[in-house]
């Protein structure tokens, strides 16, 4: 099977279909033209830089430089992670940055060693991509998760301070909203685990499948990485709670309010 | 010996004092009555006794222990604190109790012919324990919260303003039931005359000192 090479027509073509919804935008006035062009323009130049370095990383494959660059995703996802969650970086950060390094290098050892059995255990053409597909999905549940977290005992303080008025330990009083937010920032990770392949085909499937591997390759590919990435996406969620408990509560065992973006 | 002292006590909330200069000494078995106009900060005291606030300066102790980071858990333990807007959770009220009732601190206290016997003293029947919490009424809300503070064990109560919400009857029950143990020491903030009014059984006795009134000080700035 070959590849058949997208080139610069095909490129310019699908450029063409963005006329769609720029026209329905400009008449439906919904006011998306300004931010369709910007998220264009910022996937095309983030993706030809990637390819770029993608294709310097793979040709040097050298596996320092590979384990620093999942470093930087995982920074840059941790940072994402806060950012979005609407939460100061400042005091939060280095241990969300810590905590997602180590499970994260653990993971991606473990399916290098023991699953693909890879002979070079760093190899950048496993390490990063998978890196980017486990980070990917853990960072959406650590966003929801977090923001969560903190919504609900800011919301229900009195819930609380009712449970440490009766004597609770800070985990015992937590462990309510830990439970909450890990059940909403999983389900929709569970509920895509059920339908894949029949609702929709995974983006990787497709690329392997695209690139010419037998379908059969592709779907045990596929569901290695739907187990690795909800294992992962449920470590970094509960090591990215457990971090915000362990930082976000003074002494006393009250939230403080002020890790909280506009605060 | 007070087993609770209040010393100096020193807040600003907004930029405004709150409470400034504040002493109060409670001695077990006392019953005190905090009266008020509304925002004045009275449930901020209580709020710093359970160590929910910081205070600005002052000294808070009990039974000689003075409050700080460490010694606040102990004394959330000691200290049963019920309040207007008390919230217990989501889920099933019997959910609830069992799960406040599983902390370390209140393993094995659960005693459930005690709390089928609190529910009919507070006019609630069996089947509110099969609810779910957040369907109850405000009153109704109250007296559970009030039924697990009775459970708990502990005889040092902050109650604030937990009858606003009950009819004539309800409150002179709950203050019965509060002010009417000599053991128990209690501090309800509160706008209803049954408080106040209550008097001891046993007036004579050492323990039934009567009911102290604090007018709680209005902060000039």
């Amino acid at each position: 099977m070959e590849t058949y090479y997208i080139g610069l027509t095909g490129l310019v073509f699908s450029f063409l279909l963005l006329l769609i919804p720029l026209v329905i935008s400009y008449y439906l006035k919904l006011k998306l033209i300004s931010a369709t062009v910007e998220s264009v323009v910022r996937m095309v130049l983030q993706l030809a830089f990637v390819g770029i370095f993608l294709t310097f990383l793979f040709d040097l494959n050298n596996s320092i430089l590979n384990i620093l660059w999942v470093l930087v995703m995982v920074f840059v996802a941790s940072h994402t992670v806060l950012k979005n969650a609407e939460l100061k970086t400042r005091s939060i950060l280095p241990m969300l940055i810590i905590s997602m390094a180590i499970i994260n290098y653990s993971m991606l050892l473990y399916v290098n060693r023991f699953i693909i059995d890879l002979d070079d255990l760093f190899d950048a053409r496993y390490l990063v991509p998978i890196a980017g597909m486990v980070l990917g999905n853990s960072l959406r549940a650590n966003v929801v998760g977090m923001e969560n977290f903190c919504t609900e005992i800011k919301r229900n303080e009195n819930r609380y301070l009712f449970s440490l008025s009766m004597g609770a330990e800070k985990t015992e009083a937590v462990i309510p909203y830990l439970r909450k937010s890990m059940r909403v920032a999983l389900k929709p990770t569970i509920a895509n685990m059920a339908t894949i392949g029949i609702v929709f085909i995974p983006g990787m499937m497709t690329g392997q499948i695209l690139a010419g591997a037998s379908p059969m390759v592709a779907i045990e590919y596929q569901i290695v990485i739907m187990i690795v990435i909800y294992v992962t996406t449920m470590v970094n969620l509960l090591f990215g709670i457990l971090v915000l408990i362990h930082k976000g509560f003074d002494d006393y065992g009250m939230f403080k309010k002020e890790i909280l973006r506009g605060s | 010996m007070d087993l609770l002292r209040i010393q100096h006590l020193s807040v600003r909330y907004d930029g405004k004092d709150i409470l400034s200069d504040f002493d109060l000494n409670v001695a077990k078995g006392d019953k005190i009555v905090i009266k008020g106009r509304s925002g004045i900060g009275k449930s901020t005291l209580f709020r710093l006794i359970m160590g929910f606030n910081i205070p600005d300066s002052g000294i808070m102790s009990l039974d000689g222990v003075p409050m700080d980071h460490d010694t606040v858990w102990d004394i959330r333990k000691k200290i049963a604190y019920v309040s207007q807007d008390t919230d217990i959770g989501e889920g099933i009220v019997s959910g609830l109790i069992d799960e406040i009732f599983s902390f370390r601190a209140n393993r094995d206290v659960l005693d459930k012919e005690k709390l089928y016997e609190i529910l009919s003293i507070l006019s609630l029947q069996r089947i509110i324990l099969n609810k779910e919490y957040i369907t109850l009424s405000g009153g109704e809300k109250q007296r559970i919260a009030l039924a697990i503070a009775l459970l708990s064990g502990k005889d040092i109560f902050l109650l604030d303003e937990v009858t606003a919400e009950l009819d004539i009857v309800l409150k002179q029950k709950v203050v019965d039931l509060f002010f009417g143990n000599p053991e128990w020491t209690v501090l309800a903030i509160s706008h209803d005359r049954e408080w106040e009014n209550f008097v001891p059984a046993n007036s004579g006795n050492n323990m039934g000192k009567g009911i102290r009134i604090i007018d709680f000080p209005e902060v000039t700035n």
